[in-house]
């Protein structure tokens, strides 16, 4: 699950990089930071529980959508959206890599009989 | 960390022609490392370039790698990208870095679909620091060290990276050549199980090294 550690660690970077850029007097700046890292929280955390194992491929949604914002908001993009190009980028390698990453995949896990 | 009741031996077996198992770890960490170093070496660059640092470090082309991060066609790269260079650089190498370390001794046949994605980062990733050594000789007309540095850990990545993309990409060729079914070859590039793809990856197994 370290793709799913990654992650987290980049959603308090996000939440926390309106205070280290000097944006946090821009409130909108400030509160979608906030609420996009508590998204990335929310599903990463989904992806520990069984039933919502691949919900942090949402999280491809998310980081499209951070850089375009990051990319077209303000042109040419302040340092604050800058970050938002960057961490959009990075979560977009994270967010493909498996839960048990190092680990085949679980058809490959059964005997052949076994195999649906 | 338990391969349940799969056995050990399936998960390390060398893949002909190659006389090693190209997934193997003693083959991807060398890679993630040198990822890793590139990485550190592009993150220098890019906060030269985001101008909290004075000056680059280059003990060979002096000013000359101050020259090439502050070229116009540097600029330019930034105005399309909205990011400096250097930067994209740092996430293409740890992207290197992250998509080596992902995956079982196995990949090429369980995840054939990241072996893909990682050639895409590594292969291309070489070819374009060769373009922007090319970019530095004829355009900017000044080298710098650290940049070259890592164009030649690039051309070394995707050296290394060659083998298991190559392998993964003739697996799915025997998929196809076997099955001719779309289906199938989908189901083999997810990593999906099924009796045909034992034998598929089988075939390739048994043949002869070269």
């Amino acid at each position: 699950m370290w793709g799913r550690v990654v992650e987290i660690m980049t959603a308090v970077w996000l939440a926390v990089s309106p205070f280290i850029f000097d944006a946090a007097s821009d409130g909108v700046v400030l509160w979608a930071d906030l609420g996009v890292a508590t998204l990335i929280w929310v599903l990463s955390g989904l992806s520990y529980w069984p039933p919502t194992r691949r919900a942090h491929l949402l999280i491809l949604v998310v980081a499209t959508g951070l850089i375009l914002w990051g990319r077209f908001s303000v042109l040419p993009p302040t340092p604050v959206h800058q970050n938002h190009i960057v961490v959009g980028l990075f979560l977009l390698m994270i967010a493909v890599i498996p839960n048990r990453a190092s680990q085949p995949p679980r058809g490959w896990m059964q005997q052949p009989g076994e195999v649906q | 960390m338990s391969n349940a009741t799969l056995p050990v031996d399936e998960l390390h077996r060398n893949v002909p022609p190659y006389d090693h198992n190209p997934s193997a770890w003693s083959q991807r960490i060398p890679i993630c490392i040198l990822a890793f170093v590139a990485a550190a070496i592009s993150t220098h660059l890019s906060l030269f370039q985001w101008g909290l640092i004075e000056s680059a470090w280059d003990p060979v082309f002096g000013d000359g790698t101050d020259k090439v991060l502050k070229s116009d066609t540097a600029q330019r790269m930034y105005g399309i990208l909205g990011i400096h260079d250097a930067a994209l650089g740092v996430l293409a190498y740890l992207g290197d870095a992250i998509l080596g370390l992902a995956g079982s001794t196995r990949r090429w046949q369980y995840r054939p679909w990241m072996v893909v994605l990682f050639g895409i980062d590594v292969i291309p990733l070489g070819i374009v620091s060769v373009v922007l050594v090319l970019i530095q000789a004829f355009i900017v007309g000044s080298w710098c060290f650290l940049c070259l540095v890592t164009a030649v850990i690039s051309l070394i990545l995707a050296y290394w990276a060659w083998d298991e993309v190559r392998v993964s990409l003739t697996y799915l060729w025997i998929v196809w050549k076997q099955n001719r079914d779309r289906r199938i070859l989908w189901d083999a590039f997810w990593g999906y199980r099924s009796p045909r793809l034992d034998h598929a990856a089988e075939t390739l197994l048994s043949r002869s090294a070269n």
